[in-house]
């Protein structure tokens, strides 16, 4: 699987996986006003590389997913992923997503709403596959409960079961357990560093906690609010795969701190 | 289903309603209350059991549920179908809005002569039911086909889904519980219309029973036909009810 799509030949081939180049959004609302969202932003995400972006809520960091996944248009600049126009990502089914509000259909089992993206996908089903992936979060035997009787941190963890499910070549995660309480949240993002050390998908996720974003990404990415901009980014330096203790290190404290300091509103350096 | 203090509760006060309601009945109709017109309700059901008035109510039944089954079925179909097609073609939703709001609007008594003079006696109760129903279910549905969450529809988007796979895997099942509960009102539209059909002279049913009765002074067979007209109704509504409940369980 994930053989990489042939770049384009003769232009100026795409290096970056996702491309954000230099763009801007702007909503018009419902008394005609425009709200400028995000203003000239520019972000490039390399093949295989684990991308936080780091912002208070309302800077426009969700916007920038939602660009990225098509889910929106772009005002100004443009967004490639893979070298070529989003949508073309999500159309050839190579795309997962994991939303803050957990999106599992409520009339399917949890073994058929892992199984959804290979249906809408028109492709048989793989059921080693989604068992695997049940194992792989800790959900083995709960194939045929609906996702009603499952607690919030166990319906993210479906839900981004099915993100991974069809092997995506891009993994967009919006807040996906901002919903959750610390313990939860803590525990969730253990599991999704193991989960990703062992896949290494190109993966961008959108978060307003320090710590999360520290703990799962390469690169942090932090943003200002109205209009969002970028103001900072940082490598994170912690070796793969990651232990929970890395957060108790000095260094980590040291990076969170500066990480606070540039999310404050004076934090602009 | 479990059974909790509440549901007990609201059970028991249901049942003492209804046998409050019968009790009532009973005595207003042995006091002569409401004159010779309101029998009591022993004197109904004495009527109604009577074994030799089997066959006249058994063929009254029959021919009263026929028409009321038929015109549910057809206005179901008519309705969701129709429903569905403006979902997929939304260009001719506002003319079919406004073209079922019209139709709804005659009202049915204005309507029967004419399907009498268009369909046949027979089947007029039938065609006034289906209206009934067509009109509920078409706005039921296309509002229910429209209560997908945004983020359900991202979802969708996202996975690359064509319009007919989201129709089918998230745009009908999620309309499902508005579509069951449209159902469910429109069983007493059903019986509605199919009895007030049959009192345009026709042959057989539950209607002409109602009429003839009227017109001849029987007032127990007036008040059995209605008894049974009434009970009907309210049974199929209860296991909609139960059907919906079960629905909205799970499509919720």
């Amino acid at each position: 699987m994930n053989t990489p799509l042939p770049s384009a030949p003769a232009t100026a081939p795409e290096a970056w996986a996702i491309h954000v180049d230099h763009v801007g959004k702007t909503f018009t609302l419902d008394g005609g006003k425009e709200l400028k969202a995000i203003d000239n932003v520019d972000i490039k995400i390399g093949q295989g590389e684990f991308v936080a972006l780091l912002g208070p809520s309302g800077c426009g960091k969700s916007t920038i997913l939602r660009l990225v996944a098509a889910l929106e248009d772009v005002s100004t600049g443009r967004v490639t992923v893979e070298g070529s126009d989003p949508t073309a990502l999500s159309r050839a089914h190579r795309l997962g997503v994991a939303f803050q509000d957990h999106a599992l259909l409520p009339w399917l089992t949890i073994r058929d709403n892992i199984a959804l993206p290979y249906k809408v996908a028109g492709r048989p089903v793989d059921d080693k596959r989604i068992a695997e992936l049940l194992a792989l979060v800790g959900l083995s035997g709960f194939e045929k409960a609906r996702p009603r009787q499952l607690s919030g941190g166990m319906r993210q963890r479906v839900s981004i079961a099915r993100a991974l499910v069809l092997q995506p070549e891009v993994l967009l995660l919006d807040e996906p357990f901002g919903a959750l309480d610390a313990v939860t949240r803590r525990h969730m993002n253990v599991e999704l560093q193991r989960i990703w050390s062992e896949q290494r998908i190109t993966t961008l996720l959108v978060t307003h906690s320090v710590e999360e974003a520290l703990f799962l990404a390469d690169r942090v990415i932090v943003m200002s609010g109205r209009p969002g901009r970028v103001i900072k980014e940082i490598q994170v330096p912690f070796a793969r795969p990651r232990s929970p203790d890395v957060q108790r290190t000095t260094e980590f404290h040291h990076l969170a701190d500066e990480l606070t300091l540039a999310l404050e509103p004076e934090g602009h350096h | 289903m479990k059974m909790t203090a509440e549901r007990w509760q609201s059970l028991t006060l249901g049942i003492v309603g209804i046998a409050l309601f019968l009790a009532a009945w009973e005595a207003i109709g042995v006091n002569r209350l409401a004159g010779l017109t309101w029998p009591p309700l022993s004197a109904v059901f004495q009527f109604m059991f009577d074994p030799t008035k089997a066959q006249l109510f058994t063929r009254a039944m029959e021919a009263s549920f026929s028409m009321v089954i038929l015109g549910y079925v057809t206005g179901s179909l008519v309705g969701i179908a129709l429903a569905g097609l403006v979902h997929v073609l939304p260009i001719v939703r506002p003319g079919m809005d406004r073209l079922a709001s019209v139709i709804h609007a005659i009202p049915a008594i204005a309507l029967a002569p004419l399907f009498i003079v268009l369909i046949s006696r027979e089947f007029t109760g039938m065609a006034i039911a289906a209206l009934n129903v067509f009109f509920i279910l078409y706005v039921s549905t296309t509002s229910g086909l429209n209560n997908s969450t945004t983020g359900h529809r991202d979802l969708f988007q996202v996975l690359g889904s064509n319009r007919t796979t989201r129709l089918l895997r998230l745009d009908l099942p999620a309309a499902l519980p508005a579509v069951v509960s449209g159902m469910k009102y429109s069983v007493p539209a059903a019986f509605i219309g199919a009895i007030l059909g049959e009192w345009f002279g026709s042959s057989r049913g539950l209607g002409l029973l109602m009429v003839s009765a009227m017109q001849n002074f029987q007032i127990p067979l007036l008040w059995s036909a209605v008894f049974i007209a009434s009970t009907a109704s309210l049974i199929v509504f209860g296991l909609m009810g139960l059907l919906e409940q079960f629905v909205y369980g799970r499509y919720k």
